[in-house]
């Protein structure tokens, strides 16, 4: 990667438990609402640490993580319909690995890049919760995520009725 | 008790059921607080204080030096492990625990049990408590380093425990966890039904976020459902949408501002926006206003039984064995055309209405328009007929030789090709002959309209490009080395198909030919275009899909023993008709068969299908039959009466 950047400008990040991460501007910048408050801020966000009071350090590092391994990507497409958004399993492999974190760590992360507008990890994370879904029936989607059954047994089986449709192929 | 206190208020200020919460505060709080909630059920009761006096020293020993824990193995892990667990089980009677939306759905592992104490050393609980104290104070490096020293005492069948004993404390509901507007992304990127369905048997949550219905409207764009879908608002201009089951028609050449033609399915908006909404526009408005998800079930299950459901339905219409010269399919009628002169009306479902006679050879051309069919065969005339009444309207003379063609530019505009080498186009309101186009050298054998121009492929192995209006010949397409059996027009190319075994893509301005596609070894005699795609069929028993991006084959199908008979496609599927007696259904864009539809027959004369009918002509013991395939099956129906 571009290690040979000669100045990199540094931003510090607050997290929203009072720690302050410093990161390379244009890792921080993978994020639309980090790059717009730079711009907002001007000189200003170089020498204060830019709070982000709705993520902690440990899911803030994780997010930069992430944003450092991607930080030379082409911009995203800006069109929410485009096809690679439509295109849904493929997630690539660094992301697959970086995503097999604790499944509160995942939804975080996802809230984090969604609070971040960081639309491509957004999709990253939407798209792994969505493969642990895919292709299983509902007693294992609960036993994925650990969700309590909270059907009545009339209404489970109407529920189930209703839905035969797509079983049908 | 500091701590305690402290973690307790802690607690009592984050409760559990918060939204979203925070990975630290569940061990300690379970950790701290069974310490005072479960003391009813600790055989001794011990004061604060004394919890820590008995097994303080050991347990500071080893916790202050950490790599003494696995020099002192007689201190087992077994117990001290089953403490550490001890205390989350009962998360669920504390006072704020209940209502606690994680609660672990029955994990039915032998693990998830709770160690029994009732054989409890004396001292194990005092014990255990000072570990708890201790471990209360340490920071999240430290108690990672004693965690894991616990654990690497550990042998497999309590490694076991563990991560039986902590799975389902890692796993969430993300949909308790996140926004509806992110739940809802999650679900986009399911794009199979199947898993959608399932997942909205999960629980009420689910159930609501899976049919919500903009999740459905997404669906039936990845799916392709749009095209004639009535779900959507009608934007896409009406002409996109008329001609997709047009094979045997091949006019299709509606533009906007033009009267669309009344190719062989499709609604004539034109004519019906001054008429009162027939039925089937009623029910299109109905559709209209069913949501997304009905109509994606809708589309779903019709394409489910093209896949492997539908029913069959044989009418048998002739007792002798007259060959299907035509058969087309409208919103009001199934017409089928005979080589003995006959033409028989149907209801769209299959029940005979009609037989039109008056042709005294046989039928080769037909083309309706509405309630009109126009008609022409072996006698030279041309006859325009009433097909609700059954009456001939017009009997139109001029041709000298067989009518061999037909197709109809506007409601009140015939255009008959003929094997005396001209074509006529004919005032349907008057019964005249407007013009006489001149100019082939052999017979016309196939026509196309599109807008003001008509395009004819002749046996004198040109094409000719008409003025309608004008009713003069504007290009003369010149290349093929045999005759010219097959042409499409769809305003932007044309496509020509012939006995040299090639078919040829022309430009309508210029009249210059833009490809030779080549691989067919006999006769094109079938051929449809759409959008960019150009489906071809032979009497070498292939059918050829063709992109005319690249004016390359996409796929060949060895489709049928022998001739191509009859071919149409849509987005979707292929349907050919081969004189080896198979129907066969085949996915367009991969070029997979998907099924063969009905038995074998002995031949089959022509093939046609919309949305949710095929209709074959077909011999079987001698006898001309017509099977009418309906795609619904009993779930379609069932859900249809509902509405």
């Amino acid at each position: 990667m571009a290690e040979t950047k000669a100045e990199q400008p540094r931003l510090t990040l607050a997290s929203s438990d009072g720690e302050d991460i410093p990161v390379d501007k244009d890792v921080a910048e993978r994020s639309v609402l980090i790059k717009n408050m730079v711009s907002d801020l001007g000189e200003e966000a170089m020498t204060e640490a830019i709070p982000i009071p709705n993520v902690n350090a440990a899911v803030l590092k994780k997010v930069i993580e992430w944003c450092t391994h991607h930080r030379a990507d082409p911009p995203a497409p800006t069109d929410d319909d485009s096809d690679s958004r439509k295109k849904t399993t493929d997630i690539e492999e660094w992301d697959q690995k970086f995503m097999q974190v604790d499944q509160e760590m995942l939804f975080e992360i996802i809230l984090a890049a969604n609070y971040l507008d960081i639309k491509q990890l957004l999709d990253v994370g939407c798209k792994t919760v969505a493969n642990m879904i895919k292709g299983k029936s509902p007693e294992e989607i609960r036993k994925t995520f650990n969700i309590q059954n909270d059907f009545t047994p009339e209404e489970e089986d109407q529920i189930r009725r209703e839905n035969e449709w797509a079983e049908d192929r | 008790m500091d701590i305690d206190k402290q973690q307790y208020n802690d607690m009592s200020a984050h409760p559990p059921l918060s939204p979203r919460p925070r990975p630290i505060p569940i061990d300690p709080e379970s950790l701290e607080l069974r310490s005072t909630g479960r003391r009813p059920h600790t055989r001794h009761s011990f004061t604060s204080d004394s919890d820590y006096q008995l097994p303080a020293p050991n347990l500071l020993s080893q916790s202050d030096s950490i790599n003494s824990a696995r020099s002192r193995p007689s201190v087992a892990g077994p117990t001290r492990l089953s403490t550490v667990s001890r205390p989350s089980l009962p998360m669920n009677m504390l006072p704020s625990a209940p209502a606690s939306p994680p609660t672990p759905a029955p994990s039915p592992t032998p693990f998830s049990r709770q160690p029994s104490w009732k054989d409890a050393a004396e001292d194990e609980d005092g014990f255990t408590r000072l570990a708890r104290a201790h471990f209360g104070h340490q920071t999240d490096a430290q108690r990672q380093r004693f965690l894991a020293e616990l654990l690497n005492m550990c042998d497999n069948s309590q490694l076991s425990f563990v991560a039986h004993f902590v799975a389902p404390r890692l796993k969430k509901d993300p949909f308790e966890h996140l926004p509806d507007e992110l739940c809802l992304r999650v679900l986009m990127f399911i794009d199979e039904p199947r898993s959608l369905a399932r997942a909205s048997q999960v629980s009420q949550r689910w159930h609501k976020l899976v049919n919500d219905d903009m999740l459905w409207k997404e669906m039936c764009k990845k799916y392709a459902y749009r095209r004639r879908a009535s779900g959507e608002p009608d934007t896409s201009p009406r002409a996109n949408q008329s001609h997709p089951y047009s094979f045997t028609s091949r006019n299709k050449r509606p533009l906007e501002g033009a009267p669309l033609g009344p190719s062989s399915s499709a609604p004539n908006l034109a004519l019906s926006l001054s008429e009162p909404p027939s039925p089937v526009q009623k029910n299109k408005k109905r559709m209209q206003s069913q949501s997304h998800y009905m109509h994606f079930r809708h589309k779903y299950l019709i394409e489910a039984a093209w896949r492997k459901g539908g029913h069959c339905k044989p009418h048998f219409i002739t007792p002798d064995q007259g060959v299907v010269t035509s058969l087309h399919l409208t919103d009001r009628y199934i017409v089928v055309a005979m080589d003995n002169a006959k033409i028989h009306v149907f209801n769209t479902v299959g029940e005979h209405q009609k037989t039109l006679k008056g042709h005294v050879m046989g039928v080769w051309a037909m083309v309706p328009w509405d309630d009109i069919l126009v008609s022409g065969g072996c006698d030279r005339d041309v006859r325009v007929w009433n097909m609700a009444t059954g009456r001939s309207v017009h009997v139109l003379r001029g041709h000298t030789s067989t009518v061999r063609c037909l197709k109809m530019s506007d409601s009140k505009t015939a255009i008959s090709g003929s094997r005396d080498t001209t074509l006529r186009i004919w005032d349907l309101e008057s019964g005249l002959c407007k013009n006489v186009l001149v100019g082939h050298q052999a017979s016309v054998r196939c026509l196309a309209i599109y807008g003001d121009t008509v395009v004819s492929g002749s046996y004198d192995t040109t094409a000719r490009i008409w003025s309608i209006s004008e009713g003069k010949c504007l290009k003369t397409l010149s290349g093929h080395f045999s005759q010219i059996y097959a042409i499409a027009f769809d305003g932007t190319r044309i496509a020509t198909g012939s006995l040299d075994t090639s078919v040829r893509i022309w430009d309508p301005n210029t009249g210059l030919c833009i490809a030779v596609l080549q691989g067919h070894t006999s006769l094109v005699g079938q051929l449809q275009m759409r959008g960019n795609t150009l489906v071809t069929g032979g009497s070498d028993g292939s059918v050829r899909v063709w992109s005319l991006v690249t004016n390359q084959a996409k796929h060949r199908l060895a489709a049928h023993d022998n001739s191509v008979t009859s071919l149409q496609f849509d987005d979707n599927r292929i349907v050919s008709g081969g004189s080896d007696g198979r129907v066969k259904i085949w996915d367009v864009h991969t070029g997979q068969p998907i099924r063969e539809l009905c038995q074998p027959a002995e031949a089959v004369w022509r093939v046609a299908f919309e949305e949710e009918k095929a209709v074959i002509m077909a011999s079987r013991n001698n006898r001309t039959v017509m099977e009418a395939s309906h795609m619904c099956n009993v779930v379609l129906q069932a859900m249809l009466t509902c509405f």
